[in-house]
């Protein structure tokens, strides 16, 4: 809980003096936000937490004026206490420990034998105001958590590979770490579906699902679609005209293609079960798509024998077909 | 990859209501104000399926966080469902996809 912000004013992002509309206007356009049914960033939910946290205490006036006078472990003061004496007993106690002075009514929930360390919170405390918001919904019970969705980008190399990710999450206590394996053959706009990994419940509901949807990042060299993939296939008009076998690099290693004689730019050249790997059922197909291409400037050889060509040829690309 | 056949285990409304963690009652009037799907036999009776659980913990959720009445919350799960599939289409148009 150490991560989390203790002051609950910088939380909501209101001046001290904030009037109590302030504060629920501010309260009720982040709780909008930040919700984890309306937002489903995995980092949303900790912001929502501490968000509500700071509403259930600034909200009311009395816990907002105790929060004022004793600082975010108000919880442990007793109600009775006199702040001025609350003040010297502190500086007394030097800093940090100073123990909750009439064990009777320490903690909002805990009873004196609350295990909670002083500045701690409770962990039924954090998800008690996460749902509960202090007036909304106490009684409500176990509530299981909001799945949750995240994107990865992966490039189409580590796509038709599969790969591995280590991703972080804000989470209870900070951010934790997962290590992700991205099976070979995910698709653009794929759900990768880690179980448990979602929303926290409230009172020990089952956590909600993190969804990961796999974005293919755009590839100078690939175009991907579904699980096809397209190349551009650049030839020489002899190569074209008179048919050739050129190699294309694809994810998985290079491939020959076989350039029929007679290929004009445009056409699609099959490679079958080139695309992407499919782990249920058959891969995808790499399209090389021929693009003619002649020399800028040409040597006068080539010029030569374009001419020579252009001379002898009665070949008209605009007859209507 | 092979596929049991098997049909999608039904809950009978008590079921239901357990596994959700809620009382009967609470989950016969979400289907009668219409924010929980149930399909109902010649009996009468009231069947979800496992699936719909996240739908509960959604209103719950959403009634917590907000304080929202049912009928509010009726319309804010439409519009959520509406978001999610527009969203998604937006993905797939936003990059070329099959």
């Amino acid at each position: 809980m150490a991560a989390s912000e203790r002051d609950f004013y910088r939380v909501l992002g209101v001046p001290r003096n904030a009037s109590q509309e302030e504060i629920q206007q501010v309260y009720r356009r982040l709780a909008r936000t930040y919700h984890p049914d309306v937002n489903h960033d995995p980092g949303a939910e900790e912001r929502f937490k501490d968000v509500s946290e700071a509403y259930d205490v600034l909200s009311d006036p009395e816990t907002r004026r105790r929060y004022d006078t004793f600082g975010p472990d108000f919880r442990q003061v007793p109600e009775d206490v006199d702040p001025e004496t609350w003040r010297r007993a502190r500086a007394r106690a030097g800093a940090g420990r100073a123990g909750a002075g009439g064990a009777g009514q320490a903690g909002r929930r805990g009873g004196p034998g609350s295990s909670a360390g002083f500045g701690d919170v409770n962990i039924e405390d954090l998800l008690g105001g996460m749902f509960g918001g202090g007036r909304a919904g106490r009684g409500w019970g176990p509530i299981p958590g909001a799945d949750q969705t995240a994107e990865i980008e992966v490039t189409v190399e580590e796509a038709y590979h599969g790969t591995r990710r280590t991703i972080s999450l804000a989470g209870p206590g900070g951010t934790r770490t997962l290590d992700v394996t991205i099976p070979p053959g995910v698709t653009d706009g794929q759900r990768i579906r880690l179980a448990g990994q979602g929303g926290r419940g409230s009172d020990g509901a089952p956590p909600g699902d993190l969804y990961l949807i796999a974005v293919i990042a755009p590839d100078p060299v690939y175009r991907l679609e579904g699980r096809d993939l397209h190349v551009e296939l650049r030839l020489a008009p002899w190569e074209a005209a008179l048919g050739t076998s050129v190699a294309v690099s694809t994810p998985g290693g290079e491939a020959k293609v076989k350039v029929p004689a007679g290929t004009s730019s445009g056409r699609r050249l099959r490679l079958r079960g080139r695309g992407l790997p499919n782990p249920r059922g058959k891969p995808g197909d790499l399209y090389a798509e021929t693009r003619i291409m002649v020399p800028a400037r040409p040597t006068k050889a080539e010029h030569e024998a374009f001419e020579r060509l252009a001379a002898v040829s009665d070949f008209d690309p605009r007859r209507p077909r | 990859m092979t596929y049991a056949l098997i049909r999608a285990a039904r809950l009978d409304l008590d079921e239901f209501a357990a596994a959700a963690g809620v009382h009967p009652d609470l989950i016969r009037r979400f289907v009668a104000l219409g924010i929980l799907d149930a399909s109902r036999d010649p009996g009468g009776r009231l069947w979800f399926t496992a699936g719909q659980l996240s739908a509960v913990a959604r209103i719950q959720r959403l009634r917590a966080g907000f304080a929202l009445n049912y009928a509010a919350i009726g319309l804010v799960t439409d519009l959520l469902d509406q978001i999610a599939v527009l969203q998604a289409a937006l993905r797939r148009a936003g990059r070329p996809e099959r």
